[in-house]
């Protein structure tokens, strides 16, 4: 059920990326879809068992998985600054499209 | 020689960011940092066994480096050196030398990963630094070609990093030898973020439009080493797993046409070099073995002919046709044109010869029509009037000395190449491209529609991809 949810929402933020007709809101949904995958890798660790991994032995639990989660972390800072790289691009851009729709930005810088 | 390795990656970090602190060093630095990669390659080259180091439990970072590795290295600083010359007369700042490191660096660190979470990291920061290279001018055109070359392969990423997941799942562990393990979905997701990130086949043709329209050195940069950060991991894959070879070829088959197909009928310069970097991967993954040594001599002259196709007066192959060029820079893309053809005498020769070699039965017959469509492809080159005066920047020569002394002396490398059959079958090739130009390429004026490089189709083509992709993995 979860895995489910977890592809839903890859897929509907990929489906904005071919949608959405705004450069904007096609970065938006590229944020979607990459919050999809980060969910997917806190699925996959969390399928051990649920506790946050720091070892006490007077307890006999289950530990949620460490790897994918550090891993993922990662994978957020780099997504988070090519976000931030590409709003600035679009801002540029907006300078002389202000609809910054994609069709008309690229014809204008297609040769 | 761990302990150098793990040196030697950290330092383009390291000094990348003491460049900001030291502005007028920064050329110097990066000049350094290309140079310790060429010394690293040829140690690399006189060690017996490859390097195997494993940082960490079986979830951390693994490195591999051997020959294989070390071709590729040595493309990378070469083509690094070659551009850092060719810029030193210019007024490129501090900024774009810092990028370059950084570029330099992470595309040495995809040469030597062997799991896929250090892959993801490489290639990510590659088209952070690609993209602040490609925007350097800071045009309107420059930031949207910049802007969908980041977009598409942050998108593509992201698939990979599912795949990368269910590889995980299925190993807990991230290194490459795990994909045999790991479910068919799991290989259809990263091939389709390697495919895409290295430019091959119908998921490649973003490349087109943003090599061509980075200024010169960059271009130079992204076709002499940076997309092949994306094609190495699927040539280590191919080496590694049995499975995964016949995909490669055949991607690799398919690539080579398309590229060249759209590399014969294009008039303008840059593009056909693009259209010819698409190509040329086909050549490194159709057989993998021997894939290194076809990578550093395609890279040398594909980042010479991309400096040389910036100092030219046009863009367009019709106009140069009447505008002389100066012949001492005939001379230099003469040079390159028949390496690449694979004539005798230069490094192109002797890759090709091994390449063939190589070759399955299957592969054949599509990798000669490759090469008669590359030599029809630079005869537009070698055709070109000369004679003229030649207009170029004072660190042109100094590139063009380092690129062409480099293809001449690799090409001691594999001797054994000249046997009588062998110098023939390149000679016949080089005839018939030649003479297809003369007679028919040269005169028809095809406009191929530019429709696949939309942005729009090119993620569209991302899920056909994925979907062949994992009907091909299927057991």
């Amino acid at each position: 059920m979860l895995e489910a949810c977890v592809f839903a929402t890859i897929l509907c933020g990929f489906f904005g990326i071919i949608a959405k007709k705004n450069l904007f809101m096609k970065i938006v949904s590229m944020d979607v879809m990459s919050t999809g995958v980060i969910s997917y890798y806190v699925l996959i660790a969390s399928l051990g068992g649920l506790v946050t991994p720091i070892v006490d032995n007077t307890k006999d639990v289950a530990y949620a998985d460490p790897v994918p989660q550090a891993v993922i972390l990662t994978a957020i800072v780099i997504g988070f600054s090519i976000q931030a790289l590409m709003l600035v691009g679009v801002m540029k851009l907006a300078q002389n499209n202000p609809t910054l729709e994609h069709r008309k930005v690229e014809k204008n810088n297609t040769p | 020689m761990s302990t150098i390795t793990i040196a030697w990656i950290a330092l383009p970090f390291f000094i990348g960011f003491s460049a900001y602190l030291l502005p007028k060093l920064s050329r110097l630095f990066a000049f350094f940092v290309a140079l310790a990669s060429a010394g690293y390659a040829f140690k690399i080259f006189l060690e017996d066994s490859p390097i195997i180091l494993q940082l960490l439990d079986n979830f951390g970072v693994t490195l591999a480096v051997d020959e294989l590795s070390a071709y590729f290295i040595l493309t990378n600083a070469l083509v690094t050196i070659a551009v850092i010359l060719y810029c030193q007369d210019s007024d490129k700042t501090y900024f774009f030398y810092t990028q370059l490191i950084i570029l330099h660096g992470s595309v040495n660190a995809a040469f030597v990963c062997a799991d896929f979470i250090s892959l993801y990291v490489a290639l990510e920061v590659i088209s952070i630094a690609s993209f602040l290279l490609i925007t350097y001018p800071r045009t309107e055109r420059s930031i949207w070609v910049g802007l969908r070359y980041l977009f598409i392969s942050n998108t593509t990423m992201l698939f990979y990093l599912v795949g990368t997941a269910l590889v995980y799942q299925a190993n807990y562990s991230f290194s490459f030898a795990g994909l045999t393990n790991a479910p068919p979905e799991a290989i259809a997701f990263i091939f389709l973020g390697l495919l895409t990130k290295g430019g091959i086949f119908v998921s490649g043709l973003w490349l087109p439009l943003t090599h061509s329209e980075s200024q010169s050195p960059v271009s130079a940069m992204l076709s002499g080493a940076v997309v092949k950060a994306g094609v190495f991991p699927l040539v280590r894959c191919a080496l590694m797993l049995e499975g995964i070879d016949p995909i490669v070829r055949l991607f690799g088959v398919g690539t080579a046409l398309l590229g060249v197909f759209f590399a014969v009928f294009e008039k303008d310069t840059k593009r056909m070099l693009a259209f010819h970097t698409v190509s040329q991967l086909g050549f490194i993954l159709a057989s993998p073995l021997v894939g290194g040594f076809y990578a550093l001599t395609h890279g040398l002259v594909k980042s010479a002919l991309f400096l040389i196709a910036g100092s030219l007066p046009s863009r367009n192959f019709k106009e140069l046709h009447h505008q002389p060029i100066g012949t001492a820079v005939w001379i230099a893309a003469a040079m390159a044109s028949f390496s690449i053809s694979g004539f005798p005498l230069l490094a192109g020769f002797g890759a090709k010869i091994l390449t063939s070699k190589n070759l399955l039965d299957w592969q054949v017959i599509a990798m000669n029509v490759a090469a008669v469509g590359t030599a029809i492809s630079f005869a537009k080159f070698i055709f070109l009037p000369h004679g003229g005066k030649a207009n170029v920047q004072p660190g042109f020569w100094r590139a063009m000395i380092l690129l062409l002394s480099g293809l001449i002396m690799a090409n001691v490398l594999y001797y054994q190449a000249y046997t009588i059959d062998n110098t023939i079958k390149p000679l016949i090739t080089i005839a018939i491209g030649w003479s297809a130009y003369n007679l028919i390429f040269q005169r028809i004026v095809i406009k191929l529609p530019r429709v696949l490089e939309e942005f729009e189709h090119l993620i569209g083509v991302m899920t056909l991809m994925l979907m062949s992709l994992f009907w091909m993995v299927m057991p």
